[in-house]
């Protein structure tokens, strides 16, 4: 089994061991080198998918059209937006941040190492979060054992193609496994791991940490939810059309599927706010649409959008306190309350919601606090600050403004957790001389 | 709320129209029948039920517009959660269905001011459909896996299992949820028993329950083997358990611990808001394709969920419903159930998520079935 391949195409209990136990091995060969060197490769393989005409972003760009139904416009933009920041500056500057040594005085010298072997299972069809989990662990010298989403089986394929031409050490600590999860040998052989990353809905998560047990490590990552949210100062005039402009692009990328998409826009100001930013963002949908088209759905998920637009023209017609702004490439609800619990089909469905102020914004939201991940917000003006202290209690993992939702940084504390220190196994070392720092 | 049955004198003649088609024996299709009652039903409702007048208003299809039961708007049914889609006065009402949740959840709800129609479309239609095999009056042992009418009064399926065990249920037929459990000792004893019975046995009840037999079963080590007579009805969804399930893998788990084959599992596709259900035509057509078959006074439609145009034959689409039997509410449905036209019937694809407010598309990514 050569290094960075596939393990499969449907690997079975004991292929998927037989590769644990190879990557444990590589993953030693990998942690006797010093952390900068593997910094150094691992930021020279994010470049490559930085740099737009790269294998790597290739790859991206002509598979995830086909896997996942998005529009290659789409997918460029996306990869290009979310990647932007993800340089090997970005990854020195994270392993800085989260394990530099603390050499203050009294202190003891804190120690990091990866696992001896970590399994990422991915979800979803938006490669820089997979791209996150699965150079993480190798970031601290744990070897991969990654199980790709069906639809996008290309981040994982690309991150081995680019570490095999550029790291022997790196790509022989990073396999890719393709098994029938109803296997449950299979899947048992797979969460062996001494690290689990998993990354899928409420009920896989559950089904994973039921299978992963101390002193083996779980990270999971489980289903998000993110709003928008504009303020007095951009509820109106140019303000209005340039924040739903910038709102637009967050819905449009990646269809909105997401856990970094907004799925409803909360607007302080009445009703009729409400009214008039659905119908802003509406327009800047629309024309954005020409730009970055609408990828195709799955029917199902056509079936719920279809669903619940004709459910929103029905409140429309026969109440009067809902408006319909369905267009060809998006449809945006203005709503009457600030009920947050109506189904969101996603594919640019929007609703928007009046709230009182910058408190009704975190009122509204909080029940849906355990599943928060990012707010984006205009207009708040000096009630910024509070507005974001808020959101910070109830869970959001981050708060940023409109038109930057799908930047996340590198070091994005994605479900408040850190990057890397889940994924460490951590040491005090009060001895009078520990050694080097890390890096 | 009404205590007794009173439907509304204005729709009488309606209803009786309806009610000979359903009391006639033989189930004979009849397009022209029909059409003609679902138009005159259509203009009665927008003369009866404002909300659902305003939306067929804005949509222009209005009943001297609309020329054929296929061009009536069909309401989606997820507006039973935000209106009261009556074409009656509300005084009138003697029976609330509402659809399952929590109490956190806002739950959809069907208003009836007469459950004759209700029962005169269910009776006929299970019988043809799950009974098949059976004499006319003949009687059924029913052991049903869900709460008794009396437990769930707003139960729509604990309702129409009462109905069903009323009119052809064999002594001892019962139900086996109380107070929110399976009371699988109890079940299991009367399966025993029933098996010593001349009556064929009917269990029936939700996908879940059913699930949660199988997991009892499982944990202690038991298999039955029922009569060959024996037939199962499960209905409704089952994800959320420990571990979920393929419809396949679930039929395979029945013959294995209940000794029941899937030629005789029949699933019904049914909801609140619909009068009449739809089942599976496995014991009536056991030689022909699996597929969902009703009654001729419910008709599916399987169409595009962009243009709303009828799917061509094999094609997914979203589901709509026109059923007579909803006299009272209204007759067009639009469900959020994605399915495949066959033939005389239609295959349920995917039945639609809750009504919770999903975020990221990972919240649909089940690693059940995925193969990465």
């Amino acid at each position: 089994m050569s290094a960075g391949a596939a393990v499969g195409p449907r690997a079975d209990a004991a292929s998927l061991r037989r590769e644990l136990e190879r990557l444990r091995e590589a993953g030693r060969a990998l942690r006797a080198r010093p952390a900068a060197e593997r910094l150094d490769a691992l930021g020279a393989a994010l470049e490559r998918f930085r740099d737009p005409g790269s294998d790597a972003r290739r790859i991206l760009l002509d598979g995830l059209p086909r896997s996942a139904g998005f529009a290659r416009a789409t997918v460029e933009r996306g990869l290009a937006l979310a990647l932007e920041g993800f340089g090997a500056d970005a990854l020195r500057s994270l392993y800085a941040r989260e394990l530099g040594a603390d050499r203050a005085a009294g202190r003891a010298a804190r120690l990091a190492t990866g696992f001896a072997s970590t399994a990422v299972l991915l979800a979803g069809a938006i490669p820089p979060g997979s791209l996150v989990s699965l150079v993480a662990p190798l970031a601290l010298g744990s070897p991969v054992l990654a199980r790709p989403s069906a639809s996008d089986p290309h981040t994982a394929a690309a991150l081995a193609q680019t570490l095999a031409a550029l790291d022997r050490g790196l790509a022989d600590a990073f396999a890719v496994a393709r098994f029938d999860a109803r296997d449950d040998g299979a899947l048992d052989a797979f969460l062996s791991a001494d690290c689990v990353v998993a990354t899928g809905s409420d009920a896989t998560v559950a089904r994973v940490a039921a299978r992963v047990e101390p002193p083996r490590r779980l990270v999971a990552y489980g289903h998000r939810v993110s709003f928008a949210a504009l303020g007095p100062e951009a509820s109106r005039g140019a303000a209005l059309a340039d924040a739903c402009r910038a709102l637009a692009l967050d819905v449009a990328l990646w269809d909105q599927l997401g856990c970094l998409s907004p799925v409803s826009l909360l607007v302080a100001g009445d009703a009729a706010a409400a009214r008039s930013a659905a119908e802003a963002l509406a327009a800047a949908l629309e024309a954005l649409a020409g730009e970055l088209p609408r990828g195709a759905a799955e029917p199902a998920a056509a079936a719920q959008a279809a669903h619940e637009r004709a459910e929103a023209e029905l409140r429309a017609a026969a109440r009067g306190d809902v408006a319909l702004f369905a267009g060809r490439a998006a449809t945006v609800v203005a709503e009457a309350d600030a009920r947050l619990d109506r189904p969101a089909p996603l594919h640019r469905f929007v609703r928007v919601h009046p709230v009182r102020d910058a408190a009704g914004v975190s009122r509204a939201l909080a029940p849906h606090a355990a599943q928060l991940a990012c707010v984006g917000a205009a207009g708040f003006g000096a009630a910024a600050a509070d507005l974001a202290r808020a959101l910070a209690e109830l869970g959001a993992s981050r708060i940023c403004p409109l038109g930057r939702m799908q930047a996340p940084p590198l070091d994005w504390c994605h479900d408040n957790q850190g990057v890397l220190l889940p994924l460490a196994r951590l040491s005090d070392a009060e001895l009078a001389d520990p050694g080097a720092p890390p890096g | 709320m009404s205590r007794v049955s009173r439907p509304d004198p204005a729709r009488a003649e309606l209803d009786a129209r309806v009610l000979a088609w359903m009391r006639e024996p033989g189930f004979a299709a009849d397009e022209a029948r029909f059409d003609a009652l679902a138009r005159d039903l259509f203009a009665f409702q927008v003369a009866h039920c404002p909300p659902y007048a305003r939306f067929c208003e804005a949509r222009g299809r209005t009943p001297e517009r609309v020329a054929s039961w296929r061009e009536i708007p069909a309401v989606p049914t997820g507006a039973f959660k935000e209106l009261a889609l009556r074409s009656f006065p509300p005084e009138r009402t003697c029976k609330v269905f509402r659809t399952s949740g929590t109490t956190d959840e806002r739950r959809g709800a069907l208003h009836l001011d007469t459950v004759t129609v209700y029962e005169a479309s269910l009776g006929p239609t299970f019988e043809r459909f799950v009974l098949p095999d059976l004499a006319p009056g003949e009687r059924a042992l029913f052991a049903v896996l869900a709460a008794a009418p009396g437990e769930a009064p707003d139960s729509s399926l604990s309702h129409m299992f009462g109905a069903l065990l009323a009119r052809r249920g064999a002594e001892g037929s019962r139900f086996f949820v109380r107070g929110g459990r399976l009371d699988v000792d109890a079940l299991l004893k009367a399966l025993g028993a029933a098996a010593q019975r001349p009556e064929p046995i009917a269990l029936c009840g939700t996908a879940f329950a059913f699930v949660h037999l199988l997991e009892a079963l499982e944990a202690g080590g038991r298999a039955l083997r029922l009569p060959e007579t024996a037939r199962l009805m499960e209905t409704g969804g089952f994800k959320g358990r420990a571990r979920e399930r393929s419809r396949d893998e679930l039929y395979a788990e029945l013959e294995a611990r209940l000794g029941v084959p899937p030629a005789r599992v029949v699933n019904q596709y049914g909801m609140t808001e619909l009068g009449s259900q739809f089942y599976d035509s496995v014991l009536r057509e056991p030689d022909a394709p699996r597929r969902k078959l009703g009654p001729p006074w419910a008709r599916a439609r399987v169409v595009d969920p962009e243009s709303g145009e009828e799917c061509a034959p094999g094609e997914v689409g979203l589901l709509a419903v026109v059923d007579l039997a909803n006299t009272g509410s209204v007759l067009a449905l639009q469900t959020a159930d994605v399915a495949r036209s066959l033939g005389d019937g239609f295959e349920l694809v995917g039945r639609a998520p809750g009504a919770e407010a999903r975020g990221c598309s990972i919240a649909a990514d089940a690693l059940l079935g995925a193969t990465g």
